[in-house]
């Protein structure tokens, strides 16, 4: 009784392209989300109407490299693959320490978490503030993007349906004087979804703030980020004067607009959410990673 | 079976099955002429049906409903309030109407949403609040008992008080998550029906399905299949998943199997029950109790199943291991339009005994006591009455145990430095937080005389081979290794020439169910005795049978309408410590060390008791701090485990534990309940812990990252 279902499967990127050229397909790369997202009842297998493309095999989508100041990561690397790069920063690695557990990592790869545009997305708040640029790649060649334009609704991105996602650019990783830290909170150690995830981001020349970034997720539609905020703190010292934490919480306490749901309160997010970026901000100093 | 000791571990009987992945639960099994069966589920809360609309069904398709039913329509286990097939009232959210058999999952499931029910709807009630304000309306309070010191003499005593303390105590639902989600399959034949499945009791079943299918005993059969975790959650509630597919497959002429994927068995399996706890104190000027008044209100769901028996357990066990002065308790199960809740390990103690060790805890600071010697200046000793005027006749190690782990924790040093820890750290706060606690072992009062009756039997072959005939489900527990154990030892036969089949109703006599922490105590002492028999009457090489019935241990006759009398023949006891590490920034609560010391009687098999004290206490520290589910307008919100947050690898720490001998003359080896008592400490520990680091008493449990937020933001407010 099982429907026919279409899927490829190709040996090259190329090929991979020219079919979603004359088709629109579901991708599936780790298939971690994708599966639970046309899961059916018990006994029934899911029901993916459109044909399936199969990407994760494609080695030039799982590669890692530096380039300049840029280090690129192939979207294809699974979660696993990573945590044993040794060009992946430490706090991207200890964000995806908290997602699900060993068998979801082996498969579930970054690209996916950055398609799948969940709210609660572990890797997305770290990615906002690290300003990933995205390489979108389809038979007419390849376009960049931000991954804050990229991700524009709760699971709808700015992909054509005849591109992939090829690779995600990290610009400012190697900047001298970087620091990044990324707190998951979950219900659990493992196999949890974000209740509310933050991401802080601080470039110092000795005490003076050259660059400042926060990214909250599980708060709001997509991650909540406001260059706006982030600049009225750049040329001012460390530690911070409380006024200005102040002004910043203030600030951020009028954009984050979390909900309840079967997970947590929208009082909750917010209260936590707001804490940890005033833990961020009350440092007296930040340890370059 | 040689074993100086019989505490020493061999390899679980069922172990390779298992690890292999070979052993095949029901979900795997296929037989011929078999449909699968799906419910369509009440999608209101409480109402009248007035109309059923089945569509049209394709050929090998048929409909299963209350018309079906060949006896009266109700699952058989206390009061006749259940029905199998909802056809007038519907109750709560997911109560089974009708039942669609077919060959085809997919094809079943489109045919469910095309089901057409026309309503009368009605107010439902929602809450336990609720349910607490229209107490007195009709039909609302399901069962209550009260007991104890005499109001008047307690009246007295509060007048004469230096101060009375007033708490109110919530504990909420529980879901069981076993491993394997609830399956059963009736295989038709033309002379029986066979119903094979998931389940801890199989006469309970049998019984059940007697009166549904109004049939003769030697119509159905009952066979366990390899259960995959109960935890008391398939105590009855398989009785009625039963009844659906016996009265399907008498109805359809064909086996008929039907099982819950995850999020079916969450939304609409029995819990443990959500209560409310009320105590108010009478203290004198240095804090001492002068007497205590205890309320405890449970939410029953939409029918009583076992929720009268919860309660009387709940309210045994409100004072907890303390002898309180003028002690008095009251207690109700109330009825909401929600899921009915019903057993769940420990069965009304948890709650009880998570309310009675923070209420104490909360007197020690009033009388500027630590909490572990305040408690223990009410500890019971052996020899004192216990609280329905029964006595505490066995030695009783609690002392022994406390200081034991006063000395392996070094508590008051630790409680010292998390202090200076706590000063130093702004984010993380640490504490330390005790239990103790009792679990009555087996049936309250003369329930295994009176009801249970249980019957063993043990059967030899020619070749002189040993098997257990009971109706007794191994869940994961470990009794096909302790029981044949217990046989093994006393025949003096390897462990390998002692057997204990799957059970089967045709084959087993009623050795009563799975349940109540009794079945080494009881079940193991009756085969232990019918084991001596049996050896007394050896004769190599020749068939041979023997038989064995319960004998009740002489007692303080136990009245269950004036609530006095030994409520248990024996208890086992514990203590547990607790430390954590509270993230005061998102309220996220991180277990550091966790100790554990219990007595129950002789340790079987130290690998399986240690399988019962991890497993156990992990359950019962989650109880207090991580699992969390919620009901709103009678919809369970939480379908997912992900979502529920049962702890993984990564919550739990290693936990130290160590059993104290102490046998017990009427259980095997001296052996009493252990399968409980291990859930029961570490909700009120964990919350002990964290009030200890966060120095903010709590009224509830589960004490969740919300609730701990919102506390300190309420506790910001206060100090401004």
């Amino acid at each position: 009784m099982a429907e026919k279902i279409i899927a490829y499967r190709f040996d090259q990127v190329d090929q991979t392209l020219s079919q979603l050229n004359k088709e629109d397909c579901t991708i599936i790369a780790g298939g971690t989300d994708v599966m639970v997202l046309y899961k059916s009842r018990r006994g029934v297998p899911p029901k993916i109407t459109k044909p399936i493309v199969f990407i994760d095999h494609l080695n030039e989508l799982k590669q890692v490299y530096k380039k300049g100041k840029d280090l690129h990561i192939g979207a294809c690397c699974t979660y696993s693959d990573l945590l044993n790069d040794p060009l992946i920063p430490t706090p991207l690695k200890n964000a995806i320490k908290t997602i699900a557990a060993p068998a979801i990592r082996n498969r579930g790869t970054l690209g996916g978490n950055i398609c799948n545009a969940s709210p609660a997305g572990d890797t997305l708040p770290l990615l906002y503030v690290y300003n990933a640029k995205l390489v979108l790649r389809s038979v007419s060649g390849v376009r960049i993007v931000a991954i804050s334009d990229f991700i524009q609704g709760v699971r709808r991105v700015d992909r054509k349906s005849n591109e992939i996602l090829a690779e995600i650019i990290l610009p400012s990783e190697l900047e001298e004087g970087a620091y990044a830290v990324f707190e998951k909170v979950g219900n659990r150690n493992a196999d949890a979804i974000a209740k509310v995830g933050f991401a802080g981001y601080i470039r110092t020349n000795g005490e003076v703030i050259k660059d400042i970034r926060f990214a909250f997720g599980a708060v709001g539609p997509t991650m909540v980020r406001s260059v706006d905020i982030e600049k009225k703190l750049i040329g001012k010292t460390i530690p911070l004067a409380g006024a200005d934490i102040a002004q910043v919480l203030s600030a951020f306490d009028k954009i984050i607009k979390p909900i309840d749901d079967q997970r947590s309160t929208a009082r909750y997010r917010k209260t936590v959410a707001l804490n940890l970026l005033r833990y961020f901000l009350s440092r007296k100093q930040y340890q370059h990673n | 079976m040689n074993l100086k000791d019989i505490s020493t571990s061999v390899p679980k009987k069922d172990h390779k099955g298992k690890v292999s992945g070979q052993l095949a639960y029901i979900s795997d099994l296929k037989v011929e002429n078999m449909v699968f069966g799906v419910l369509y589920r009440s999608p209101i809360a409480y109402g009248k049906i007035k109309s059923i609309q089945v569509p049209d069904l394709p050929l090998g398709y048929e409909v299963v409903g209350a018309e079906d039913i060949p006896g009266p329509n109700y699952v058989k286990i206390i009061k006749e309030d259940q029905p199998i097939f909802a056809n007038e009232w519907v109750n709560y959210i997911g109560e089974p109407i009708l039942m669609l058999v077919g060959k085809d999952l997919d094809i079943l499931y489109g045919l469910l949403e095309k089901v057409k029910i026309e309503w009368e709807e009605y107010q439902a009630i929602f809450t336990l609040e609720e349910a607490i304000k229209q107490k007195a309306a009709p039909g609302v309070t399901m069962a209550n008992y009260e007991f104890g010191e005499s109001l008047e003499i307690i009246s007295a005593i509060e007048q004469g008080a230096h101060q009375i303390i007033e708490e109110e105590y919530d504990t909420g639902y529980q879901e069981h998550v076993y491993l394997e989600p609830q399956g059963m399959l009736a295989i038709y034949k033309d002379d029986e029906i066979v119903v094979q499945g998931s389940m801890q009791c199989l006469y309970y079943i049998k019984n059940a399905l007697i009166t549904a299918l109004d049939c003769g005993d030697d119509d159905v059969r009952v066979v366990q299949s390899p259960t995959g975790g109960g935890f008391g959650g398939k105590e009855e509630f398989p009785s009625m998943m039963a009844c659906h597919v016996a009265v399907a497959a008498k109805a359809v002429k064909k086996s008929v199997m039907l099982v819950f994927d995850r999020s079916e068995d969450m939304v609409v399996t029995t819990k443990r029950h959500p209560a409310k706890l009320k105590y108010r104190t009478a203290l004198d000027k240095e804090g001492n109790i002068l007497s205590m008044c205890v309320e405890v209100y449970l939410d029953g769901g939409a029918n009583v199943g076992l929720s009268s028996v919860v309660l009387q357990r709940a309210l045994l066990n409100s004072a907890g291991v303390y002898k309180i002065p003028h002690f008095h308790a009251k207690g109700y199960v109330l009825k909401t339009h929600t899921v009915p809740n019903g057993a769940f390990r420990g069965f009304g103690a948890p709650q009880s005994f998570a309310g009675i060790e923070s209420h104490i805890g909360h007197l020690s600071k009033r009388a500027n006591i630590d909490p572990l010697e305040y408690k223990r200046k009410y500890l019971v000793k052996q020899g004192d009455p216990t609280i329905t005027k029964g006595n505490f006749r066995d030695p009783i190690l609690m002392e022994e145990m406390i200081e034991d782990l006063l000395n392996t924790t070094d508590y008051k040093k630790k409680k010292v430095e998390f202090q200076t820890f706590n000063h130093h750290n702004q984010r993380y706060k640490k504490g330390i937080g005790t239990s103790l606690f009792l679990h009555g072992c087996g049936f309250t009062g003369s329930g295994e005389r009176d009801h249970i009756k249980a019957t063993v039997k043990l059967f030899k072959s020619k070749d002189d081979l040993v098997s257990l005939k009971i109706s007794n489900s191994d869940m994961g527990q470990g009794i096909y290794t302790t029981l044949s154990k217990i046989v093994a030892k006393e025949l003096d036969l390897p462990y390998e020439k002692v057997s204990y089949p799957y059970p089967d109703t045709k084959e087993v006599p009623d050795s009563g169910p799975t349940v109540a922490s009794r079945t080494t105590m009881i079940v193991g002492k009756l085969l232990e005795r019918a084991a001596k028999k049996l050896k007394a009457q050896w004769q190599n090489g020749v068939e041979q049978e023997v038989t064995e019935n319960y004998v009740h241990r002489e007692m303080i006759p136990w009245n269950e309408l004036t609530f006095t009398g030994d409520a248990y023949p024996a208890y086992s006891w514990g203590v547990n410590f607790v430390e954590v590490e509270v993230d005061t920034l998102t309220g996220n609560v991180k277990l550091e060390n966790v100790y554990a010391n219990y007595e129950v009687g002789k340790v079987i098999d130290d690998r399986v008791m240690k399988g019962q004290i991890d497993g156990g206490l992990a359950q019962g520290l989650a109880y207090g701090y991580l699992e969390k589910m919620t009901s709103k307008e009678g919809r369970i919100q939480q379908k997912s485990i992900t979502d529920y947050g049962p702890p993984t690898s990564m919550d739990v720490v290693s936990i130290q534990s160590k059993v104290f001998d102490n046998p017990y003359a009427d259980g095997p080896y001296g052996a009493k309940g252990a399968g409980e008592l291990t859930l029961i400490g570490g909700a009120p520990a964990v919350q002990a812990a964290i009030e200890d680091a966060l120095q903010t008493p709590f009224q509830q449990i589960p004490i969740t990252p919300e609730v701990i937020i919102e506390s300190l933001w309420l506790r910001e407010g206060e100090e401004g």
